[in-house]
């Protein structure tokens, strides 16, 4: 009952508070931006230079997609609107896809993202907290050194350098990737073992340009984080009251250097709803990244505020996942 | 077990990497492989393309949909589609008859009749917010058929120019909707018309469910389709639209054969794919390579509501202060034809507008008596091509344009001194009142990449003039919207009045310029001023006789000839090259795409003329 009172409903009330004030950003600042939703959907209508329309005509449909966008009213009652469409998570019409539903269009393209982004996280932070705490432990041999070399060689490297080396390498120069998207041209999504190894073969590039960036990030905070453990009072006792290497290794080093990157991983989690960008643009690949980045530049709100909502969401729920749980991983942890 | 499906896994890998095609399921041979214009469709199921936001140049309107007409910009032909011919207006133009053309059928079998037509004009004049809907309301009194291939159209007012929503002067139209389909439609602005029932000599086969490609299978009856009947057969027996992704990727495809038609290239990006497939050709064999004839020239657009580009000498002070062959040449490393007119100088347009006021134009004089033409100009870009790729052009004019405006500061000087500007002592220019005087020119980031050139190179330009100009690049949605509310001193932006189309009628072009429509800064426009031009009472007068004239009375031509004497005496944009393109060709499954030597129709992959194109298309043999 008490760690109820004094834990769990102030990290809820925060949550919940980090969520209102997100969200509420996220209404207020496209409406900030010198972009009007409507002016861009006439100008693609008559941009192709052939689709002409009398000026009454422009006038009248201005006024008509105003009302079909829900951008009629003062900002207040949009704003409320927008509130009371949110708790049953209709983010209404995409503005530059009207009229298929925000959410329709973020259903289809999140599978592929999460998918990407996930798998290429967890194995990047595996693999860059064994290495980067192997090398915090052993920072005098040799092979260290080579590892921290290597890291701080990958880690600086821009992603959209590494994904055009590895796309120049393994799609121009050695054809061994495909060229673009999430599985081959002519194929139709199935849940079946040959689509399966299609989407796995086209991911394999985009996911090793993630997981080479990112393990060159977690090996370098791992190392350092272990580094300094390594030197702390309660290791040096352990080491002398004679604890196996393995012992000191893992329960004693690594358990303790791992645990901000538990958290890191928490919000890098949350942010995989974003999208990355890059990835999707540097290969083709379907995701909501994409997405994203077209809503902006076509001043499409609803969509803008369908996958900025989620993330915000998503990102706060993963950040009090880890609030609440956190003391499973670090019993030195006693609220009171 | 484990072992069993990791060697599995990896031979299924190590033959796709073999034996990797675009279409693993069809033969290479018997598909054109088209650039999708839209990049990454966001709503791949949707094939409605009467309601805002819609896309079609991503297949539907090339190969599914048809219009009544079409007009073909680099040749001026007329082409009667779904109707049988030009379309019949009464002597005050207030009914319009259209004979539709007999023996067309739907995908699905149904005939294609009057029914349609009317049903289709019906259906969007009483759904506000569907695409044309207020234009159609403002049309049409009544529609109805007197048989089942004539359709009769009521207008509420004479209006000689209502055919053109049905024609595809340029891009798209108003495209005919299946009635038995769409009659039993709820709400036409939500039906997604998935799958789509096709009139064009394709149907649907598959789409990317991600938006990345869409697969259409040639009609079993083209002949039943106006395509088969204009011109036969469609040669290739699937297209498929495809987006690679970056410039780069689209490169790769086309070197390796799997991209048949580019959208559009950075000169750099043709000139590595040049590098790298001998079978590339975009419209000229040699150099400047380029396609010229698109639709729409590019200019800076100067804001006439704004001091001191309101005053007309000082537009024309910032003309003559720009030197065009440094333009072309350092800008765009001389592969731009010039636009002198307020108009786009194609093939079509050249042959019955410029050539006609050139001489026009060789008289013309400022109010000072300057005569400000360049005939040259064309020929010393030829003779810069000759010295840098050792090429001999025959006729320069027909690739760099007939002639601009002179480079002439002194007379640019003249012209500000007499109008009270002066210089500080570094040289540059302070307004009438001391103060500096300032240009900031909006151009766009990372789309129209050759607006964003321009503006660079004319900044330069009036840099060295003595002006204080910063470039400002804005992404779509805020330059539209600062566009249209004239929140901007210069635009580098195309378009509007430096349009042209097939047909001699400019009428779509300048309407929107009469001064009824003219919108005070700030309030965004409804017609392409947004540079708030003030026109003359002259130019009102253009307006409305020619919006009273069918487009191919000869009048026409003469008041459009008078409306570009007026642009270029006012000046209110610099109308400066053609929006030129990169779209490149690969000959090597297809041949036969327009080009310099057979110019017979547009090189446009992402028109909905393009159904005209694919007939005329030739396999080369190869598997």
């Amino acid at each position: 009952m008490k760690v109820l009172k004094t834990y769990i409903i102030p990290r809820l009330i925060q949550y919940l508070l980090v969520i209102f004030i997100g969200i509420t950003i996220t209404f207020i600042i496209p409406r900030l931006t010198p972009i009007d939703p409507v002016q861009s959907a006439i100008n693609r209508l008559t941009s192709y230079g052939g689709a002409y329309m009398e000026p009454e005509a422009v006038a009248s449909m201005q006024n008509t997609l105003k009302e079909l966008y829900g951008l009629e009213g003062g900002v207040v009652e949009q704003y409320f609107a927008f509130w009371k469409h949110l708790f049953t998570f209709d983010f209404g019409p995409s503005l530059s896809m009207f009229p298929t539903l925000v959410t329709e269009i973020i259903a289809n393209s999140l599978p592929w993202t999460f998918f990407l982004l996930f798998f290429s996280l967890i194995i990047s932070w595996i693999i860059g907290n064994i290495l980067g705490g192997l090398a915090g432990y052993f920072k005098e041999k040799k092979w260290s050194n080579v590892l921290a070399v290597v890291a701080m060689s990958i880690y600086p490297i821009p992603y959209y350098v590494m994904a055009l080396i590895l796309v120049i390498l393994f799609v121009y120069i050695f054809p061994i990737f495909p060229m673009m998207g999430g599985y081959s041209v002519g194929i139709q999504p199935s849940f079946t073992w040959s689509f399966f190894l299609d989407v796995l073969r086209h991911s394999i590039l985009p996911a090793i340009s993630l997981i080479l960036v990112g393990i060159g990030w977690w090996f370098l905070s791992m190392r350092s984080m272990t580094s300094n453990i390594v030197a702390e009072d309660f290791v040096t006792y352990a080491e002398f009251a004679g604890l196996p290497k393995n012992k000191l290794l893992y329960s004693y080093v690594m358990r303790n250097g791992v645990l901000p990157q538990i958290t890191a991983l928490a919000l890098q989690i949350g942010g995989i709803f974003n999208g990355a960008i890059i990835t999707e643009v540097a290969f083709s690949y379907p995701g909501v990244g994409s997405l994203l980045q077209k809503s902006i530049t076509n001043g499409d709100f609803n969509l803008m505020m369908g996958i900025s909502v989620l993330s915000i969401i998503a990102i706060a729920t993963a950040s009090l996942i880890i609030d609440l749980i956190y003391p499973l991983f670090d019993p030195r942890i006693r609220y009171r | 077990m484990k072992k069993k499906v990791w060697l599995v896994t990896l031979v299924v890998l190590l033959v796709g990497i073999v034996f990797s095609q675009v279409l693993p399921t069809i033969p290479r041979s018997e598909t054109l492989i088209v650039d999708n214009l839209h990049g990454r469709v966001g709503n791949p199921g949707s094939f409605n393309l009467w309601i805002p936001g819609s896309l079609a140049g991503h297949g539907p309107q090339q190969v599914l949909m048809d219009a009544l007409w079409y007009v073909d910009p680099q040749t001026g032909e007329w082409i009667n589609a779904l109707a049988a011919q030009e379309p019949v207006y009464n002597e005050d133009f207030t009914q319009i008859t259209i004979k539709l053309r007999q023996g067309l059928y739907w995908s699905d079998g149904v005939p294609f009749t009057a029914d349609d037509v009317v049903f289709t004009v019906k259906n969007i004049a009483s759904h506000p917010g569907m695409n044309s809907s207020a234009q159609l309301q403002m049309y049409v009194k009544d529609i109805y058929k007197t048989d089942d291939y004539t359709v009769v159209i009521e207008l509420n007012s004479p209006n000689p120019k209502a055919h053109n929503i049905f024609t595809s002067l340029v891009y798209g139209a108003l495209f005919i909707q299946p009635k038995h389909i769409w009659e039993k439609v709820e709400n036409p602005l939500t039906f997604t018309f998935n799958p789509p029932v096709s009139i064009g000599p394709y149907v649907l086969d598959s789409y990317d469910p991600q938006g990345y490609w869409f697969l259409f299978k040639k009609r079993e009856d083209w002949q039943r389709t106006s395509v088969g009947q204009l011109y036969g057969e469609p040669k290739p027996n699937y297209v498929l639209f495809i987006y690679y992704g970056t410039d780069d990727r689209k490169v790769a495809a086309q070197a390796r054969h799997e991209l048949d038609m580019i959208f559009d290239l950075t000169p750099e990006a043709f000139e590595v794919l040049r590098e790298r497939n001998k079978y590339s050709v975009v419209w000229y064999e040699d150099f400047p390579w380029a396609w010229m004839d698109d639709v729409n020239s590019r200019g800076m657009f100067l804001n006439n509501a704004r001091y001191p580009l309101d005053n007309k000498d000082v537009r024309w002070a910032l003309t003559l202060a720009i030197n065009i062959e440094d333009v072309i040449i350092s800008g765009y490393a001389g592969i731009e034809r010039v636009s002198a007119l307020h108009s786009c100088p194609t093939q079509y347009f050249t042959e019955i507008y410029y050539d006609p006021l050139e001489p026009w134009l060789e008289n013309f004089t400022l109010d000072d008596g300057y005569k400000p033409y360049d005939t040259n100009v064309a020929y010393r870009i030829a003779d810069w091509a000759k010295e840098s790729y050792n090429i001999e052009v025959e006729d320069p004019e027909a690739v760099w344009g007939i002639g601009w405006w002179k480079y002439d500061p002194q007379e640019a000087e003249k012209l500000l001194l007499n109008l009270g500007f002066s210089k500080d002592r570094n040289g540059r220019w302070l307004l009438p009142d001391g103060t500096p005087w300032k240009i900031s020119i909006i151009a766009p980031a990372d789309f129209e990449i050759d607006a964003t050139r321009l503006a660079f190179a004319v900044a330069d330009q009036w840099r060295n003039f003595g002006v204080r100009v910063n470039v400002e690049t804005l992404e779509a949605g805020p330059l539209w919207t600062r566009q249209a509310l004239g929140d901007y001193d210069v635009g580098s932006f195309w378009g509007g009045m430096l349009a042209s189309s097939g047909i001699p009628d400019i009428w779509t072009f300048i309407n929107g310029f009469k001064s009824d429509f003219y919108t005070p800064l700030g309030t965004a426009v409804t017609t392409p001023n947004n540079y708030r031009w003030k026109v003359p009472d002259r130019v009102d007068q253009i307006i409305d006789e020619m919006g009273a004239s069918y487009f191919a009375d000869p009048k026409v031509m003469e008041l459009a000839k008078e409306f570009y004497k007026v642009a270029v005496e006012e000046m209110p944009v610099i109308p400066m090259v053609i929006n030129k393109k990169f779209n490149a060709n690969d000959n090597y499954y297809w041949t036969n795409y327009p080009n310099a030597n057979n110019p017979y129709m547009a090189n446009v992959s992402w028109w909905a003329e393009f159904k005209f194109m694919l007939p005329r298309l030739e396999p080369t043999g190869r598997k």
